[in-house]
């Protein structure tokens, strides 16, 4: 496990704390939250910025977990019995379908897929949904509406 | 154990108020007073009619053993996700469309839930656990040389947790 930690991306060290945040704040234990926090966005600022990089290569990957990745993990969880894992894979896949789809959808539309819209993701379990208001239960995780947050359009 | 209050549950009947021996419920912030509240205590919890109250535990009990192979698996999936997200925000970064940043930010930002749940299951459940110390005293190890790492924050959730 000591390995696998030393091969962490920043981005999945700063994900390990994002989630211990929420964990904290789900106990109400503010001051952890907000330590966990800081760590996080430490290692998010320390991310260098690449150039280039396109929603086409985006789909690639997205396309790969889809066609390998939760196949494989799927198997093992279910094999070790994990329902957790499992609970976790079955709407993680649920929500990356999405995600591909949303994207193929892009690659027709563009920037018209989102004009005079809104776009929300689900707090709980990453679910997207591109229209005006968002589902009163996630249909992915079935979470009410209210953790169904909005991502705002910012001028540049 | 104290008691906490879901304010979007509470209909305000106030039972909690009437049988609170410390005045903890009774507060400006819709909170209730974790410095007053008796540990344990419960009489709010059961008075209250809507529900809205419930305890949070002081102590977490060891997590379900996990297999390696499948904490593995789903560190492996988690990788890959991390590795989307830092696209999309790159994609967000650059871009001069505001629109196409906005989806590039939802993407990133559903992308970091998937990792974030896939870390979770493969053994970062609870903050109290044994994992997640041996997660920090190894950043702790590794950042030592660092002048930016936020050093004390993470000598200060060894001692909180």
């Amino acid at each position: 496990m000591e390995e696998a930690m030393r091969e962490m991306s920043l981005e999945e060290l700063g994900s390990v704390c994002s989630n211990l945040a929420k964990a904290c704040s789900k106990q109400m234990r503010m001051e952890e939250a907000d330590l966990f926090g800081r760590l996080a966005s430490y290692y998010g600022q320390k991310r260098e910025r690449r150039e280039g990089q396109s929603f086409k290569a985006l789909s690639a990957l997205i396309e790969e977990d889809l066609s390998q990745g939760y196949a494989k993990a799927t198997g093992t969880a279910q094999a070790e019995g994990d329902r957790g894992a499992q609970r976790s894979l079955v709407w993680g896949e649920k929500t990356t379908k999405l995600l591909k789809s949303l994207l193929a959808r892009y690659e027709k539309q563009g920037t018209s897929l989102l004009e005079k819209t809104n776009v929300f993701v689900c707090d709980i379990c990453g679910f997207v949904y591109v229209g005006e208001q968002p589902p009163e239960i996630c249909p992915v995780c079935k979470v009410p509406s209210f953790k169904i947050l909005a991502v705002q359009k910012e001028a540049i | 154990m104290h008691a906490v209050r879901n304010i979007r549950l509470c209909t305000k009947d106030c039972l909690c108020l009437f049988v609170c021996p410390t005045g903890a419920t009774d507060t400006e912030t819709g909170q209730i007073d974790a410095s007053k509240c008796l540990d344990g205590c419960r009489l709010c919890v059961d008075a209250c009619p809507s529900h809205a109250i419930f305890l949070i535990p002081k102590n977490y009990t060891p997590q379900q053993k996990k297999s390696e192979k499948t904490k593995q698996a789903l560190k492996e999936l988690a990788k890959s996700k991390a590795e989307q997200e830092r696209l999309a925000l790159d994609i967000a970064k650059e871009t001069t469309d505001p629109t196409e940043r906005q989806l590039a930010r939802a993407l990133a930002r559903s992308l970091r839930i998937l990792s974030e749940d896939l870390h979770r299951e493969s053994g970062f459940m609870l903050p109290q656990d044994e994992a997640t110390r041996a997660f920090l005293q190894e950043q702790l190890q590794k950042n030592s040389n660092s002048d930016d790492f936020p050093k004390e924050a993470v000598l200060r959730l060894l001692q909180l947790l």
